[in-house]
């Protein structure tokens, strides 16, 4: 079993459903956003659900699934593009079990479920990541790029390497469950 | 890199023994659990070395369109809709109108205008196809537009004239190897293997050609190991004589005429060379499956390589180990047979470095959470040399039965005679440290679905009556406990105590072979011969009951990497500084 991972109690708000939001981070818009539960939102993240597509009436701009992990320092902001002459956002859809790793930049359009993005990583606008798949540290993915199911990318620009193992699955959804669990709170 | 546990596959080897870990074949011996197979029917561990493999379908890894393997072969295994790869950086290119992206801001937004000709662009490194001349009347469909341009290639061409000319001697080697009796070993096999492999080897070789070479027929080499008398080197000689003299469209001496490049144009060229950018670099030029231009301004858009979702089969009975659904997004499977649903997993830790980066953490909490831990631990999982040092087995059971498990680490093939004095001239020989694990059997609780529930707030603090000491983890405070032997149970989850004494003169990393042999309820009957559905038997090791249970025991090898050890010298000079 790997060690906890503390985390000062008075830095982070648990809601009811278990997400866990740092005081520190900077959620915009947050009638805009969802969280699925037991989601973890760590300092320094700012959470874009503020950059919302015209018109009247309540929009989702960014959820999240449940166990999911948005990094210290992450940006997520809604991919846009100019259609038709308007100017629009689009929202981001995560799915369960993300991880998103410390200072990565995600404009996706679409994120499936058990996929590792690494830390430092830029997912450019409108990019579609399929179930389990993982992207690599460092990595560049370019705007309106598509990552299948079960693969893993790497590089400048992101690019397949290989297939990652049938288990992968079974594999993320226990990471990232233990993950949570070893997430607690130090009181002081 | 933390400490790691690998296991062994024997890849169906003859002797079941791994390498010593000290060899560098070990590494090709060993794997994450979570990358292996298990074969039911053999009661053996397989990985993705050892196993057959077979294309179950095709599909574009971009637009994601399933690809039937009918037409895979005439498309050359590339997508032939509106996939299209860079040619200077790989990424995908986007299909653009003529009024540029980027250019003109708010006047002009894309797709406003949607002006053809279209032109395909690389929004990673600017690349764009009207550099090389390409351009498109509409939008889709591009794939057939260039079409023609692939076609009239001057290697295409030759490549299609080869085909042609060995066509009807392979159409006969492969008949003859039909006639030879090679009925396809599993008739209710996958549909979808569309080659009657004679056996899974072969099968797998033949798919992997299949997959990686556009348009050139599979290997079959029963075609000629039975097609002739026996004696292959006799056969082959005799199958070329058969073969009529090809002759080539384009005389190869002189291809600089048909525009290839290649030869004197090439030297001259490179003569006048200005700057290294205008010549592909080597990773441009062999992605593609034919010649590419060797000047940078000329090479041209890619159509994007397919991917392929394979089975997997045991490579010694040919049972499906691996069987994925057929939508090509799906992450499901219908036969999914992995080594970690029936042996257990364990992790190695070592306690003196998880408490140093446990209390770095909570040091560095006022500056930030988690990011600190990772690069901790790097620095105080070290060993030093003459010292001793516990560390910790984790071993969690997947079967719904309590196992007994009992651990040894497999002898160096090195005399251990002398371990007691450690005389002198056995010192280089020796292993350069002594493992001290449980001899004993200890149990480890089964699993059970109740500790998957997410919402269990007791997950870590199981009773612990048979031991009669609370975990080990958190025990610095109260005094010395035993390091030796079984220190934790909890839900599904057995910690076993090892100790490591390190040599003075040791160097390297301490990684020791180490044989796991465990004992669990079975229900299977005995096994029979009769059982010849493709993954029928599924989870048997699961199955609830009917029958007197019987127990079986199962073992299998792993390497433990414990990690680095710095020598004395080394140690030394860190303190002084
Ligand atoms: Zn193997
Ligand atoms: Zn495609
Ligand atoms: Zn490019
Ligand atoms: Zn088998």
């Amino acid at each position: 079993m790997e060690p906890p991972i503390y985390y000062l109690k008075a830095e982070f708000i648990e809601t009811d459903t278990g997400n866990k939001v740092s005081r520190r981070a900077t959620i915009a818009g947050p009638q805009n956003i969802i969280l699925g539960g037991k989601t973890i939102i760590s300092s320094g993240a700012i959470i874009r659900g503020d950059l919302r597509r015209t018109g009247p009436g309540h929009a989702v701009v960014i959820s999240l699934g449940r166990y999911c992990l948005v990094g210290e320092g992450c940006v997520m902001r809604p991919p846009y593009k100019t259609y038709r002459g308007n100017f629009n956002y689009y929202p981001m859809k995560i799915g369960d079990h993300v991880h998103i790793g410390a200072g990565s930049i995600v404009e996706a359009a679409q994120i499936g479920n058990y996929v590792e993005i690494g830390k430092n990583c830029v997912i450019g606008k409108f990019t579609i990541i399929k179930d389990c798949a993982k992207i690599a540290d460092n990595t560049i993915i370019p705007p309106n790029t598509v990552v299948p199911a079960l693969s893993l990318f790497a590089g400048s620009p992101g690019r397949f390497v290989e297939d990652l193992p049938e288990s992968t699955q079974d594999m993320v959804e226990a990471q990232t469950k233990q993950y949570y669990l070893r997430f607690q709170a130090l009181e002081r | 890199m933390g400490p790691t546990v690998l296991y062994h596959c024997s890849c169906l080897s003859s002797s079941p023994l791994p390498p010593p870990p000290h060899l560098p074949s070990s590494s090709y011996s060993f794997h994450p659990l979570h990358t292996l197979f298990f074969c039911e029917e053999c009661d053996a561990v397989r990985c993705n070395r050892c196993v057959s493999i077979e294309v179950s379908s095709y599909y574009c890894p971009n637009c994601l369109f399933e690809v039937p393997s009918a037409s895979v072969r005439a498309e050359k295994n590339r997508c032939a809709r509106n996939c299209f790869m860079c040619p200077n950086c790989r990424n995908t290119l986007s299909v653009v109108p003529s009024d540029p992206p980027d250019n003109g801001g708010a006047s002009s937004p894309i797709g406003s205008l949607n002006e053809p000709p279209f032109f395909l662009y690389c929004n990673h490194c600017r690349w764009d196809s009207a550099e090389v001349g390409i351009t498109f009347e509409k939008p889709t469909g591009l794939a057939a537009q260039l079409q023609k341009f692939e076609d009239s290639a001057p290697d295409s061409l030759e490549f299609e004239r080869l085909k042609e000319h060995s066509e009807p001697f392979l159409r006969a080697s492969s008949l003859s190897s039909t006639i030879g009796g090679h009925a396809p070993a599993h008739p209710s096999s996958a549909a979808h293997s569309h080659h009657a492999h004679s056996n899974s080897i072969t099968a797998a070789a033949s798919a992997a050609l299949a997959r990686d070479i556009p348009g050139v027929s599979k290997y079959n080499p029963l075609a000629r190991s039975t097609s002739g008398r026996g004696g292959s080197g006799k056969d082959r000689s005799k199958n070329k004589d058969e073969m009529p003299e090809y002759r080539s469209r384009v005389e190869i001496s002189k291809p600089s005429a048909t525009g290839g490049g290649g030869g004197e144009a090439d030297v001259e060229l490179m003569s006048h060379l200005e700057d290294i950018g205008y010549i592909a670099t080597l990773e441009q030029r062999w992605v593609n499956s034919w010649v590419s231009p060797l000047q940078t301004h000329e090479l041209k858009p890619l159509r994007i390589p397919l991917h392929s979702k394979r089975s997997k089969r045991c490579p010694a009975c040919a049972h499906i180990l691996i069987k994925p659904e057929q939508k090509a997004q799906s992450v499901k499977y219908k036969i999914k047979l992995v080594a970690a649903t029936y042996l257990p997993a364990i992790t190695v830790a070592l306690p003196h470095s998880q408490r140093s980066s446990a209390e770095a953490a909570k040091r560095s909490l006022a500056k930030s959470t988690s990011a600190a831990i990772d690069d901790d631990k790097n620095s105080t999982s070290d060993m030093q040399a003459g010292k001793t040092y516990p560390f910790h087995l984790a071993l969690s059971n997947p079967l719904y039965d309590p196992i007994q498990v009992r651990l040894s680490v497999q002898r160096m093939h090195v005399s251990t005679a002398s371990s007691k004095d450690g005389t002198s001239s056995e010192k280089a020989r020796r292993p350069p440290f002594a493992i001290s694990l449980p001899t004993s059997t200890f149990s480890v609780a089964a699993f059970a679905e109740a500790w998957e529930y997410e919402d269990d707030e007791d997950m870590f603090g199981v009773d612990d009556e048979e031991l009669g000491l609370k975990g080990s983890l958190a025990t610095d405070g109260r005094g010395k406990l035993r390091t030796v032997g079984v220190l934790e149970k909890r839900a599904n989850v057995t910690i076993i105590g090892g100790e490591v004494v390190i040599g003075k003169e040791a160097r390297g990393n301490v990684k020791f072979n180490m044989l796991v042999s465990y004992t669990y309820r079975s229900d299977d009957p005995a096994p029979s011969e009769s059982n010849d559905g493709d993954g029928s038997s599924i989870s048997n090791l699961k199955a609830t009951a009917t029958k007197q249970p019987e127990v079986k025991t199962f073992a299998f090898y792993t390497v433990v990497d414990l990690g680095h050890i710095i020598p004395r010298e080394e140690s030394r000079t860190d303190l002084d500084l």
